[in-house]
């Protein structure tokens, strides 16, 4: 698990010498195979589309879920995927976003719309004062490191029963704009879809940008990186703040949809889904993150029925799809339309 | 006056002294290189000078400015720059991207700008990658340009590692070994882009086996042996000089 390989580098890739020069223009087609704008359109296409299928609450409930896992995800792969760093804590920071807005809300009586930026704010801060300290490691020592911060704030919230309602979780109230509340599963969707779009977006746009290249240079030669004038130690930290914050958000819009919080939230298993879901959708490929988030949350869902083997047929699932596409689910099949498109 | 200063410079691992007492000036405008037999100390004395070692003892100015423990993202901000013996390609980006990496220092990198692909971004990269590709050209690796780095020869990396180098415009660019394992083509082909590069004014500091790029293309050279001076000077001189002759033939 731990161990990250350099994304987009594999032996498995076929050498592909392709010249753009200036000048030319990208053919429509090459526009539509780019992350950003066909990636984009398929997922807004997708999102838009997908109420037409769902039937009932339950089925409204998993989606709202994909979208708030994906939100994390997409967060979790800037650190993971692009800028090579590891973390085991990520549900902690998830948790500490909703509490917050359940303790700003149900005990202080704060607006769900303040609450959410507040603790988003408070999670930016505690994740930069962890991190600089614990992104001077490396690897498995990180991996311990961001498990022990993660282990902390679960204990955090369980015990300090008075503020966080202790191991029974609590309440949050309903969030409301303009008197009105906004409750069940056709609202959310477009909330949650909304904070989705604009995750996506962001990541996308630091990818492709001075930022996202000093990230990935960090990852693929941190000496070369340092040495063209990237400060990596404060790249490190501001990924993993901006993956903390991206956490956070999507915890608070879990508070407020469900109403309720437990510490669960913040569990090391929470944590590990996470992470598993930034691998299993492929990593450095922020639709990766969200096809991640949407197959590993509709999985267990989908082999309710065999009970007692679901667990047995999920872990062969994981296992096959690693074993035969290391690189993850949409790197890998990105590559082969790439390739089947080349041949033509 | 120079550009580069080194003071009495020493450092030691362990029980190794890998520099001792080092003295030299590098003149602007100069094609300087640095020789000696394997374990001679000149890699750790790129590392030194470009802030990944600290020194035991010791200075090293850039322009009267002490540099000695910097770190290396200022001392590029400084001007200096340099290239790896052992190849630190980013192998998860395509080789333009490599260069635009080296690019880093000249470009907007305001989060919130970046996050929000603000119009300055998009235009800044664009004329980056032309710059870029420019370089990339001055190489010879016009024909690589949105290639993966993963895909590329052996040689080609090497020239991608100056491409980077030079894209950030540096005053002094380091080059560690740059015809390691090149053919005899490559490697004249190596010695023009350097050429080239100092004819632009850049103050080139060279780590190199090839003698023959060496003696041909250096205005000034240095040689180490076992961390200290063994001898400095013209191409001539060094070449004539008895302990250098001996240091890499033995003791006749």
């Amino acid at each position: 698990m731990a161990d990250i390989r350099p994304s987009g580098y594999s032996k498995h890739r076929k050498k592909q010498t392709y010249t753009r020069r200036l000048g030319t223009r990208a053919t429509p087609m090459q526009v539509l195979m780019s992350e950003r704008i066909g990636g984009m359109g398929a997922l807004i296409v997708i999102i838009a589309a997908l109420p037409l299928l769902l039937a009932n609450n339950y089925q409204y409930d998993v989606a709202i879920t994909i979208g708030i896992n994906a939100i994390v995800v997409v967060g979790l792969n800037l650190l993971i995927g692009y800028a090579g760093q590891i973390s085991l804590g990520h549900a902690g920071f998830f948790a500490l976003g909703a509490y917050a807005s359940a303790i700003l809300t149900a005990r202080y009586g704060l607006h769900g719309a303040l609450a959410m930026p507040l603790g988003a704010l408070g999670v930016g801060l505690l994740a930069y004062i962890i991190a600089r300290p614990i992104l001077r490691l490396s690897g498995h020592y990180l991996a311990m490191a961001t498990l022990g911060v993660g282990v902390i704030i679960n204990i955090v919230i369980s015990r300090e029963a008075w503020l966080t309602g202790g191991p029974d979780g609590m309440y949050v109230p309903p969030l409301e704009v303009w008197g009105v509340e906004l409750y069940g599963g056709p609202i959310w969707y477009w909330i949650v879809a909304a904070f989705l779009v604009l995750a996506v977006w962001i990541s996308l746009n630091i990818i492709d940008s001075p930022v996202g290249r000093a990230l990935r240079g960090l990852h693929g030669a941190e000496v070369a990186a340092e040495v063209a004038g990237v400060d990596t130690t404060r790249y490190k930290v501001m990924v993993f703040v901006i993956s903390a914050v991206m956490a956070s958000v999507a915890g608070s819009l879990a508070a407020h949809f469900s109403e309720f919080v437990t510490p669960e939230k913040a569990s090391f298993f929470h944590s590990i889904l996470f992470v598993t879901m930034v691998v299993f959708g492929g990593m450095a490929s922020t639709f990766g993150a969200v096809v991640g988030a949407a197959v590993l949350t509709l999985l267990p869902q989908l082999l309710a029925d065999f009970a007692s083997y679901e667990h047995m047929i999920l872990g062969l699932i994981m296992m096959a799809v690693m074993i035969f596409m290391p690189r993850g689910l949409v790197p890998t099949l990105t590559g082969l339309a790439r390739r089947r498109g080349a041949r033509r | 006056m120079s550009l580069l200063r080194v003071e009495n410079l020493s450092i030691q691992f362990g029980g190794v002294q890998a520099i001792q007492e080092l003295d030299f000036e590098i003149s602007e405008g100069t094609i300087h290189s640095i020789i000696g037999p394997n374990g001679a100390g000149k890699t750790t004395l790129f590392n030194l000078i470009t802030g990944l070692y600290r020194p035991s003892a010791g200075a090293i100015y850039l322009d009267d400015a002490q540099i000695a423990g910097k770190r290396p993202h200022d001392l590029a901000r400084m001007g200096l720059s340099r290239t790896f013996q052992n190849l630190r390609i980013m192998m998860n980006m395509t080789a333009i991207e490599n260069v635009m990496v080296g690019r880093h220092l000249h470009l907007n990198r305001n989060l919130l700008a970046c996050m929000l692909r603000l119009p300055m971004i998009t235009r800044a990269d664009k004329a980056a990658r032309k710059r870029c590709i420019e370089l990339m050209d001055l190489v010879g690796l016009g024909g690589a340009i949105d290639a993966d780095a993963s895909a590329l020869p052996y040689g080609a990396l090497k020239r991608l590692e100056i491409a980077r180098a030079l894209a950030s415009e540096p005053r002094l660019l380091l080059l560690d070994e740059p015809a390691a394992g090149l053919n005899a083509r490559e490697t004249k082909e190596i010695d023009d882009v350097i050429a080239t590069v100092a004819r632009a004014g850049v103050t080139v500091v060279l780590v190199e086996h090839d003698m023959k790029l060496v003696m041909g293309i250096s205005d000034h050279i240095l040689v180490l042996d076992h961390g200290r001076k063994l001898a400095e000077g013209t191409p001539d001189a060094v070449r004539n000089n008895p302990a250098v002759v001996a240091a890499y033939l033995g003791q006749v």
